[in-house]
C-alpha cells in the first residue's frame, strides 16, 4: 500500500494573536509555527499501518518549519519526504492546496491519502473531502480508528456525544484523521539526529483546481464581551473568591 | 433562487442542527425564493414532522441504511441542485457536514466559506462572518454566488419544529447509490454511560492542554473530589489518553449543562464551547486573558493553574474538616 500524508505547518494560536496593519492578515513575524495537530495524528496512523501491514509512506509538508516537520517524520518511519513551497504570509487554504495533493496522489500511485481532519486556517473547506470529491475517491472525515482488512480498511468515525460509525472503505480512499488510532509517538533525540540525514525532496505547487471563494475584507480580533468577571491572577486571592462563589450558589465543598 | 438547508441524523431522525439550517435559510430567503431542506435517511416521517419551517423536503431515501454516506450525501444533493436549480447550500459544521460542503463545493466548484458565524446579502454576494483560528479571529468575506456555507452550531436558533404538509414532500429512492458506496457502514457505536455519564453531572471540573501532562490530572482530580464534582477533558487531553472518551466535553464528545463548570487551562475552542456554555456557573482558568473561554464563564481567572488548584483544595479541605 502507498500511503501519501500531507502536514500543514500552522501559526500557534495558543497565545496572542495580532492583526497586520492593513487588517487582512495576522501578523506572522513574531509568531511560533507548529504542525497542525490533525495532521500529527494522520501522520501517526499512517505509520501504525505501515507497521501492521507494510506499506510505503510518503510525507508533504508545506509551511513555515516544513523541513523540521518532515525530518521527525522519517524518524517516526516515513519513507519519502518532500517540502512543497508556500506563500509566505498568507494562509494556507485547503482548497488550493487539494489540486497539488491529487498531483501526487496520482505521481506516487497513492492507495490512501490521509491528512488532519482541520487545519486552524480551512476557511475555504477541508483538505480531505475536496481530494476526495476530485479523485472521485471515498473519503470519511473526523476518524479515530483506522485499520487494515485486506484491500479495504475498517475506519471509525467519531459522530459527537459519544456516538461513533464505522464504516468498510474501499482503496483507494481519503481521510481526515481527527484522533489517530494511538496517540502520536514520542521520538527519540538520537533519532531524530539519525533522521535527520534523510533527503528532504522539494515539491512543486500546482494552480487551485477552483474558483476563488471568497474575499477577505478585513479580519477582526473578536472584543470581549465581558461576561466574565475577573477574579484576578493571584492564585490565593482567587481561590478565596471562588470558595465564596461557591458557597454562595450552595455548592461548597461535597 | 433557491436555498438548501442540508439535514442530518441517523436511523431515519434528523438532529436539532438541521433545524438551525433552516433558520439561517430563511433568514436569506427574499421573494421568490424557496428553502428546500434536503433529508437523506432510510425514512422520511421524522423530518417531514419537523421541517415545516422550510418550503419544501426533498428526501433521499435508502431504506436499508441507518446512515447514509456523506461522499452519497453530496452526490445526491448535487443531482438535486442540477434539478431545482442554483443558489445557497448551508450545511451544518459537524462530522457529516465536514464531509458533505467541500466535496460538495469541488464537484459544483462552487465557493466554500466554513465555521461561518453570520450571513447577510449584499447585493448579488453574500457577506460572511467566519472564525478562524478556533475562534481567535474573525473574517469578513465577500463570497460570490452561488456558494456552499458550513455553518456553526448555534449561530443560529432552531427553527420551530413543524410538520410539513405532504404535496411539499419530493422523495427519490436512492438505495442503490447507497448500496453501491464505496465506503458502507458497518457498526454504529452508541456510549455506555454506565460507568460515568457527565450529562447526570451537576458539578464538572474539566481540564484542558493548559494542564501540560497526565500526572497534573491527579491535582485537578482531587480538586473534583472535593467538589463533588465528576472530572473531564478537552479534546487534547482525550486524544493524549490522559481521561477517557467519556469524559470528554464538546462537540465530539458531551454537550454538558452542570450547575457548576471549572474550566481549568481550556482556551475556549469554539468546538468546546459548544458543549458547556449554557452551563449554570462558569468559572474559567487560563493565562491568557484574551482566551475564548472568558467570553462564555460567568468568573474568569488568569492565574497560574497548579497554584490556584493547591489553594484551592486547602481551602476547600480546610472548610470540610
Amino acid at each position: 500500500m502507498n500511503i501519501l500524508v500531507i502536514l500543514r505547518m500552522m501559526p500557534d494560536a495558543t497565545g496572542e494573536l495580532l492583526l497586520t496593519e492593513d487588517g487582512l492578515g495576522i501578523d506572522r513575524e513574531w509568531l511560533d509555527f507548529q504542525l497542525n495537530d490533525f495532521d500529527d495524528h494522520a501522520l501517526e496512523d499512517a505509520i501504525l499501518l505501515k507497521e501492521a501491514s507494510g506499506a510505503k509512506v510518503t510525507v508533504l509538508a508545506i509551511g513555515e518549519g516544513a523541513n523540521r516537520v518532515l525530518q521527525m517524520a522519517a524518524a517516526r518511519g516515513a519513507d519519502e519526504v518532500i517540502a512543497l513551497p508556500g506563500e509566505e504570509d498568507e494562509l494556507i487554504s485547503s482548497r488550493d492546496l487539494a489540486a497539488t495533493v491529487v498531483d501526487f496522489a496520482r505521481s506516487k500511485s497513492a492507495d490512501l491519502v490521509v491528512c488532519g481532519v482541520q487545519s486552524s486556517e480551512d476557511l475555504f473547506g477541508q483538505l480531505a473531502p475536496y481530494v476526495g470529491a476530485m479523485l472521485e475517491w471515498p473519503h470519511v472525515s473526523g476518524t479515530n480508528r483506522i485499520q487494515a482488512s485486506g484491500d479495504r480498511l475498517h475506519v471509525t468515525q467519531e459522530r459527537g456525544a459519544g456516538v461513533s460509525v464505522t464504516y468498510e472503505v474501499a482503496l483507494p480512499a481519503v481521510l481526515g484523521v481527527q484522533t489517530a488510532t494511538k496517540a502520536p509517538r514520542y521520538v527519540s533525540g538520537s533519532k531524530l539526529r539519525e533522521a535527520s540525514k534523510t533527503p528532504i525532496g522539494k515539491g512543486e505547487r500546482q494552480a487551485s483546481s477552483f474558483a476563488l471563494s471568497a474575499t477577505i475584507g478585513g479580519l477582526h480580533i473578536p472584543e470581549q464581551n465581558g461576561s466574565a468577571l475577573q477574579l484576578g491572577d493571584d492564585a490565593e486571592h482567587v481561590a478565596e473568591r471562588i470558595v465564596a462563589i461557591l458557597e454562595s450558589n450552595g455548592m461548597g465543598r461535597n | 433562487m433557491k436555498i438548501y438547508a442540508c439535514t442530518e441524523g441517523r436511523s431515519g431522525q434528523v438532529d436539532a442542527v438541521s433545524l438551525e439550517m433552516i433558520t439561517a435559510a430563511r433568514g436569506l430567503a427574499r421573494d421568490g425564493d424557496d428553502v428546500i431542506a434536503f433529508f437523506a435517511g432510510s425514512a422520511a416521517e421524522d423530518a417531514a414532522s419537523k421541517v415545516g419551517a422550510a418550503d419544501r423536503l426533498v428526501a433521499a431515501i435508502a431504506s436499508q441504511a441507518d446512515i447514509v454516506v456523506a461522499e452519497t450525501y453530496a452526490r445526491q444533493l448535487c443531482h438535486v441542485i442540477a434539478v431545482e436549480g442554483d443558489g445557497i447550500v448551508m450545511v451544518p459544521y459537524s462530522a457529516n457536514g465536514l464531509d458533505v460542503a467541500s466535496s460538495v463545493a469541488a464537484r459544483l466548484n462552487w465557493p466554500l466559506v466554513s465555521y461561518v458565524e453570520r450571513i447577510t446579502h449584499d447585493g448579488g454576494s453574500l457577506s460572511v462572518v467566519a472564525q478562524l483560528y478556533g475562534g481567535k479571529v474573525l473574517a469578513d468575506c465577500s463570497v460570490p454566488l452561488p456558494a456552499v456555507l458550513m455553518i456553526n452550531p448555534g449561530a443560529f436558533k432552531e427553527a420551530e419544529a413543524t410538520p410539513i404538509a405532504a404535496d411539499r414532500v419530493t422523495t427519490i429512492d436512492i438505495s442503490e447509490h447507497a448500496a453501491a458506496s464505496r465506503a458502507r457502514p458497518i457498526a454504529i457505536g452508541l456510549p455506555d454511560f454506565s460507568d460515568v455519564d457527565l450529562k447526570a453531572a451537576d458539578r464538572i471540573v474539566c481540564v484542558g492542554r493548559g494542564i501540560g501532562d497526565e500526572a497534573s490530572i491527579d491535582l485537578a482530580r482531587d480538586l473534583a473530589a472535593l467538589l463533588g464534582a465528576e472530572i473531564a477533558g478537552s479534546r487534547p487531553v482525550v486524544d493524549n489518553g490522559w481521561l477517557s472518551k467519556l469524559r470528554q466535553v464538546g462537540k465530539s464528545g458531551q454537550k454538558v449543562k452542570p450547575k457548576l463548570y471549572m474550566a481549568l487551562g481550556i482556551s475556549g475552542a469554539p468546538e468546546h464551547l459548544e458543549g458547556m456554555a449554557q452551563s449554570d456557573v462558569i468559572i474559567a482558568v487560563n493565562t491568557d486573558p484574551k482566551a475564548p473561554i472568558f467570553n462564555v464563564a460567568h468568573y474568569g481567572a488568569t492565574c497560574d493553574l497548579f497554584d490556584l488548584m493547591s489553594s484551592l483544595s486547602e481551602r476547600l479541605k480546610a472548610s470540610g474538616s
